[in-house]
């Protein structure tokens, strides 16, 4: 896509003007003040409820979109996107819960087989945008669509298997009272903030993103970071979809496909470019919350699936529009 | 080379269009070889039928598309146009009032779209589906489950052939191809493509971005309220969530036409072999006795060939540009 209209070379220039606060982090902290909002609200809304269950309750049903979104960020963040997550999580939860077939004891090397086989899919994809130059957004949706078909190949015929009970009960377990999945996601978070704006292999993500010339000037090894992002992006959408079988105690195939447009939608919000080099993982957490809590307050609400879906793509366009205007004062 | 022919060349893209009409013909050559009913008007009928809805709403995609910008919005406006068509068109309204109301609607839609992206400077790759979700929800609430009527007279006739031996969908195909051979040649086709191709450039020689971008997603927007209102032919009735699984192939009609995803190369004509592409793989595919999960993977690499090839041949345009420089 064409960058729209927007003069590159101010860029430069505004950020050097305020060069000590990361300009990132503000949108993020906007947004995820607007989520905690959205969870007090949905306190108050529900009768006999209190912040901290309602909270732990939006955080782990956020953890999906949390996890799977930080590899769409990371493809967003080199140019890229990712449209092959939805299908990878659906394979990734109906793969665990086909082999595991209701009992524990194969979970041992079952769990680390199907992220072996998610991260398979990513690096089917990266090889193809970085080597034989597809553009991700072909390459990511055509492999999609051929796993998708792949995965109907393996489970016609096959009656629904149950989860092992292992994996529901690590989704439903508290650890001195917080739910081990908020524990997983506040690791996820550090761990993945810490990849993206703490190592130089993040830095250099910035740069191919900011600059593909600039990149091959400086010799970064651009192919390599390629593979390592949609790598990267199909494994957590595989631990997305292991999480998700665990949480729904059973998988279908087509688990993960409302998941594919809202990773793109917390990113976005978190304030990424989809031209690239730009937007921190913290800011795409916040927009994943976000989400995740705006889907909350609606159900709280009460309202037909309708209204909710127009609330819903509102709420994501005004989200938008608010970030345009704070650019335009950012430039200004 | 002369500047005009340099210039034709652009509006006919040789290089992917070329590559769609052969592996369409490739295709139907082996569904007709291995299906005796594939070449008889009764076969061909069904065919263009299973492909007109993907055909409409990819040509209007493949606007928006060259101006350099994404939509996913399309499904939100077929599922709205589909739920109108079935609760409008057989009361007082009529079939073409229902069809008139529609197409204002997906008009409309485009001009929100529009305005999002070319006005105010949104990500259409993000605001396309917040708009999009916002259009199933209308269309939940318009018809909350799978149901109601659409006038049988468009039904019956819209489904059909013309003097029982040219299929009507593919009269519309053909209608479709002519409106866009029409408007490639006028001053906004031209500005769609360098639009696409540099918007800056495009600024600087007079043209206005926004207001090419907000004529793309308008016209965009009728041809998917077109698009369901022949899905609502097809299928008699309404269903708000009847067009979801669309969006992908739309993209993939799109991608295997030789239209480039960054704008400014491609056109409607590879676009609609693009569509015809992946229906007649599925014909072909069942005629030959394969599973159906086969007709996903098949779709994958197909678009992945159609891909490579296209690419090689935009490797020997550039070549040849840099030449003639």
């Amino acid at each position: 896509m064409a960058p729209p209209g927007v003069p590159t070379m101010a860029e430069p220039a505004g950020r050097a003007r305020a060069p000590r606060i990361n300009p990132e982090l503000l949108p993020a902290a906007v947004v995820l003040a607007c989520a905690v909002l959205l969870i007090v609200a949905s306190t108050l809304l529900n009768p006999g409820s209190s912040f901290v269950p309602q909270l732990d309750a939006v955080l782990v049903t956020s953890i999906f979109l949390v996890v799977a979104s930080f590899g769409q960020g990371l493809t967003i963040l080199l140019g890229g996107i990712d449209l092959s997550i939805g299908v990878v999580v659906g394979l990734a939860a109906i793969m665990v819960s086909t082999l595991t077939n209701g009992s524990n004891a194969a979970i041992l090397w079952v769990v680390p087989a199907t992220l072996g086989f998610a991260a398979f899919i990513g690096l089917v994809n990266g090889l193809g945008v970085a080597l034989a130059r597809v553009p991700p957004f072909i390459m990511t949706l055509a492999s999609g669509i051929s796993f998708y078909g792949v995965g109907l190949a393996f489970t016609t015929g096959l009656a629904q298997r149950p989860v092992a009970p292992g994996l529901v009960a690590l989704m439903n377990a508290r650890v001195a009272g917080v739910p081990i999945p908020v524990l997983i996601l506040l690791g996820f978070v550090i761990i993945a903030t810490i990849f993206q704006n703490g190592t130089s292999d993040g830095r250099k993500l910035y740069a191919l993103g900011s600059s593909p010339g600039a990149a091959r000037v400086l010799g970064l090894p651009i192919a390599g970071l390629n593979i390592l992002v949609y790598t990267l992006s199909g494994l957590c959408a595989g631990i997305s979809g292991i999480l998700l079988a665990g949480y729904s105690s059973a998988a279908t195939i087509d688990i993960g496909d409302p998941l594919l447009l809202p990773t793109i939608a917390a990113v976005v919000i978190g304030g990424a470019r989809v031209v690239g080099g730009r937007g921190i993982y913290l800011g795409t957490f916040a927009g994943a919350l976000f989400l995740s809590a705006l889907e909350t307050i609606i159900t709280v609400l009460n309202l037909s699936q309708g209204v909710r879906d127009i609330i819903e793509g509102a709420i994501i366009v005004f989200a938008l529009l608010l970030q345009s205007e704070r650019w335009r004062v950012a430039r200004g | 080379m002369s500047a005009a022919l340099r210039r034709l060349g652009r509006l006919h893209p040789t290089g992917g269009a070329v590559v769609a009409v052969v592996i369409f013909l490739a295709l139907y050559a082996i569904y007709a070889a291995s299906e005796a009913d594939a070449t008889s008007v009764f076969g061909l009928t069904n065919l263009f039928n299973n492909t007109v809805v993907l055909a409409i709403a990819s040509a209007g995609l493949t606007l928006v598309v060259l101006a350099g910008e994404f939509d996913l919005s399309p499904i939100g406006v077929i599922a709205i146009a589909n739920v109108v068509m079935a609760t409008t068109s057989v009361g007082t309204l009529g079939w073409f009032g229902a069809l008139i109301l529609v197409l204002v609607i997906g008009a409309a839609v485009g001009l929100l779209n529009g305005w999002l992206v070319a006005t105010l400077r949104l990500q259409s790759l993000a605001v396309t589906i917040g708009t999009m979700i916002a259009c199933e929800g209308a269309a939940l609430l318009l018809l909350p489950a799978p149901g109601g009527a659409v006038n049988q007279a468009i039904v019956d006739a819209l489904t059909g052939e013309v003097l029982e031996v040219v299929p009507v969908a593919l009269v519309i195909i053909a209608g479709v191809l002519l409106v866009w051979l029409v408007l490639a040649r006028t001053r906004l086709g031209i500005a769609l493509y360098a639009v696409g191709t540099d918007a800056m450039a495009a600024r600087l020689s007079g043209l206005s971005a926004e207001r090419t971008k907000l004529l793309a997603f308008v016209l965009a927007g009728v041809a998917y309220a077109f698009a369901g209102f022949m899905l609502s032919c097809q299928t008699g009735s309404g269903d708000p969530r009847a067009s979801d699984t669309l969006l992908l192939y739309m993209y993939a009609s799109v991608a295997i036409g030789g239209t480039s995803l960054i704008g400014g190369r491609g056109g409607v004509f590879g676009t609609l072999f693009g569509a015809g592409i992946l229906s007649v793989m599925q014909k072909m595919l069942f005629a030959l006795g394969a599973a159906s999960f086969y007709t996903s993977i098949f779709s994958g690499i197909i678009m992945l060939v159609a891909i490579f090839i296209g690419n090689a041949s935009e490797l020997l345009a550039r070549v040849r540009r840099q030449r003639v420089a």
